[in-house]
């Protein structure tokens, strides 16, 4: 496998403040790979570390094992789509589209054969006179994917690529995003918060925090085995026990995670441990259930028609023997 | 009472704007479009060349008189100048805009501020007169020049036919540089806003597609600045246009159409003349705007 980006102890500074600290990080050619965090973790900056727009304060980016520090972004095998898709409001979708080619000196009719295509890949064919304007979200997220795809980049960089879009729209796009990285074979690195995005996207998860990638790797892996209470906790609302709760609920004396889906209710006496319902939440296909056991808290996701007690009401927690996930205490 | 008015005032609101709106369409409506418009009609009343008054009967006579030689290179004078005005102060502006807008920051972008506009905060005659000295045979830039030992090149350029002349002050290359100095903060300003209003992404966007600085400025920046850019040429050009006091002061004897109306509607009497001379910049000023327009100028608004 040829790596297409690696970060060696890469850090960039803003004045006092340390967007990115020390990262290293390794994303594979032809892979789907996700940055996730909550916003000010340093995954935006890391991106722009990339595309050239921030140059690093110490360590260096290799892209396609070169050394990148001197690259200016308009010399890097390197497009985006940015975050609220940067279109040109005085040109149509066709010249949007054709500007990297327009650039490079491209004659005028190959330039709008190119473009044509390209908004044939996009699903946005017809749409070439059009000015931005006059396109609704998701096609300008359109023009703006087949602009930076009309370079042919090794990697296409995504900044928040869904997140101005409503929910049905995004899943949509997701999958197209997905089919049209098959199809192209190229490299897609793609900044998010959304867990659920990340999960269901990327085939590789890098998961940053104050500026440092905590864990990388599949979303399974990620999910299934957070390294860290952080991790847990941001990639899929996790409960989080300390470790004197952890003894409590009979599981080793450890920084432990468990995931709300697998635990189950009984009724009181029969499970592993006793508690009383606090709040239900309706989430459609399923409901989120609040236990308090002695006085921690415990979320439970259990399907939308199993019975559960009123408020108050006493019940038995249940999760499959190895449910409980050891984590490093940070 | 008060609580009563302001609940009506509420309850209909197109009542609030007519009552706010109507001192200022008063003064634009009656002052300002009606004294356009007596304008326009003097233009067309001709006066009687032997008794010298003005006969108030509709005619194309006095734009023929506008159309005589002498007449004709005032007003061919006066747009060349504004046209020369503009494109200088289009060029000289633009960096400096650019700077302020893109790279200026804190104290220095005060300073970027302050530095355009104090030119506006003095009395026009005071810096007129101030230039005057400034280009005059024994002044400073004469003094420096000749202390350079290139005396040679000034004379030289004052020794061109048309805008040279025996000294700076007294040449139109004397009107020029005023007239630039005095307007130029009327197209810094505009262009500066406009240029703020770019949005930094849209240059990163270029950047990332492959362009070099040199084919953002011109296929981004520009084009998105163009409106700021016409706001400010029309700044630039019709004051140049109207201006009678710079080449009055400094330049040759030769007239300007700002000269020319206050001469024919004062000493000589000719209003007629005058209003016809005043309708000059108004129709160029038209004709400009249509053409802007038509070529897309005002597209990225």
């Amino acid at each position: 496998m040829t790596v297409a980006v690696a970060f060696e102890n890469t850090s960039r500074h803003f004045g006092a403040v340390v967007a990115v600290d020390r990262v290293d990080l390794v994303i594979e050619e032809g892979s789907f790979f996700a940055m996730l965090g909550p916003s000010g973790s340093g995954k935006t900056t890391c991106l722009r570390l990339i595309s050239g727009f921030e140059r690093p304060s110490e360590g260096l980016i290799r892209i396609f094992g070169e050394d990148s520090n001197d690259i200016p972004p308009n010399r890097r095998p390197v497009n985006t789509v940015f975050q609220d898709y940067a279109l040109f409001p005085h040109l149509d979708v066709d010249d949007n589209v054709a500007y990297g080619l327009m650039v490079r000196g491209v004659p005028r009719g190959r330039r709008k054969d190119e473009a044509g295509r390209m908004l044939e890949l996009v699903k946005l064919g017809g749409y070439g006179r059009r000015k931005p304007s006059e396109l609704s979200g998701g096609q300008r997220q359109r023009v703006a994917l087949a602009r930076a795809l009309i370079n042919r980049p090794r990697v296409l960089l995504l900044d928040e690529p869904l997140g101005a879009l409503d929910l049905k729209l995004r899943e949509q796009m997701q999958d197209e995003l997905k089919a049209i990285q098959e199809t192209l074979g190229i490299t897609f690195i793609f900044v998010t918060h959304d867990q659920g995005e990340a999960l269901s996207m990327a085939d590789q998860i890098a998961v940053m925090n104050e500026g440092r990638v905590i864990q990388t790797g599949s979303p399974r892996e990620i999910y299934e085995h957070p390294r860290t209470r952080f991790v847990a906790d941001f990639v899929g609302s996790s409960n989080v026990f300390p470790p004197e709760v952890s003894v409590s609920f009979g599981e080793a004396e450890a920084w432990s995670s468990l995931r709300p889906e697998t635990v189950s209710l009984a009724p009181p006496g029969t499970g592993r441990v006793d508690g009383h319902v606090v709040s239900v939440r309706y989430l459609g296909a399923s409901k989120r259930v609040t236990i308090a056991v002695r006085d921690h808290l415990v979320a439970a996701i259990i399907a939308a028609d199993s019975p559960v007690p009123d408020q108050g009401g006493g019940v038995s927690l249940v999760w499959p023997a190895g449910s409980f996930h050891v984590m490093d205490d940070d | 009472m008060l609580a009563r008015l302001s609940d009506t005032l509420w309850r209909r609101p197109g009542l609030f704007i007519l009552l706010l709106l109507t001192p200022p369409l008063l003064w634009l409506g009656i002052i300002y479009v009606g004294s356009l418009f007596a304008l326009l009609l003097q233009s067309f009343f001709s006066i009687d060349e032997f008794s010298g008054l003005i006969r108030y009967e509709l005619t194309l006579k006095t734009y023929y008189e506008l159309l005589t030689p002498a007449n004709g290179d005032i007003i061919l004078r006066t747009i060349i100048m504004a046209c020369a005005v503009t494109a200088a102060a289009t060029l000289i502006a633009f960096p400096i805009a650019l700077y302020a807008a893109r790279h200026a920051r804190g104290r220095l972008k005060a300073f970027f501020y302050l530095g355009a506009m104090m030119p506006l905060w003095s009395s026009y005659l005071v810096k007129i007169y101030a230039w005057k000295l400034i280009l005059a045979k024994e002044g400073i830039i004469n003094w420096v020049v000749e202390g350079m030992g290139l005396a040679f090149v000034l004379n030289a350029i004052l020794a061109f036919p048309v805008i040279g002349g025996n000294s700076l002050s007294v040449s139109y290359i004397g009107t020029f540089i005023v007239l630039l100095y005095v307007w130029i903060p009327f197209m810094i300003l505009p262009l500066q806003a406009a240029l703020e209003r770019v949005p930094e992404p849209l240059l990163e966007a270029s950047d990332d597609l492959g362009a070099t600085a040199g084919q953002t400025l011109r296929h981004v920046t520009i084009p998105l600045a163009l409106p700021g850019m016409i706001a400010g040429s029309i700044f630039t050009f019709s004051l140049t246009m109207g201006d009678y006091i710079v080449p009055q002061i400094i330049g040759s004897s030769r007239r300007f159409i700002g000269q020319a109306v206050y001469a024919h509607q004062g000493t000589a009497g000719n209003i007629p003349l005058a209003a016809a001379f005043a309708v000059v910049p108004i129709v160029v000023m038209a004709f400009y705007l249509w053409y802007a327009r038509r070529r897309g100028a005002f597209d990225a608004l």
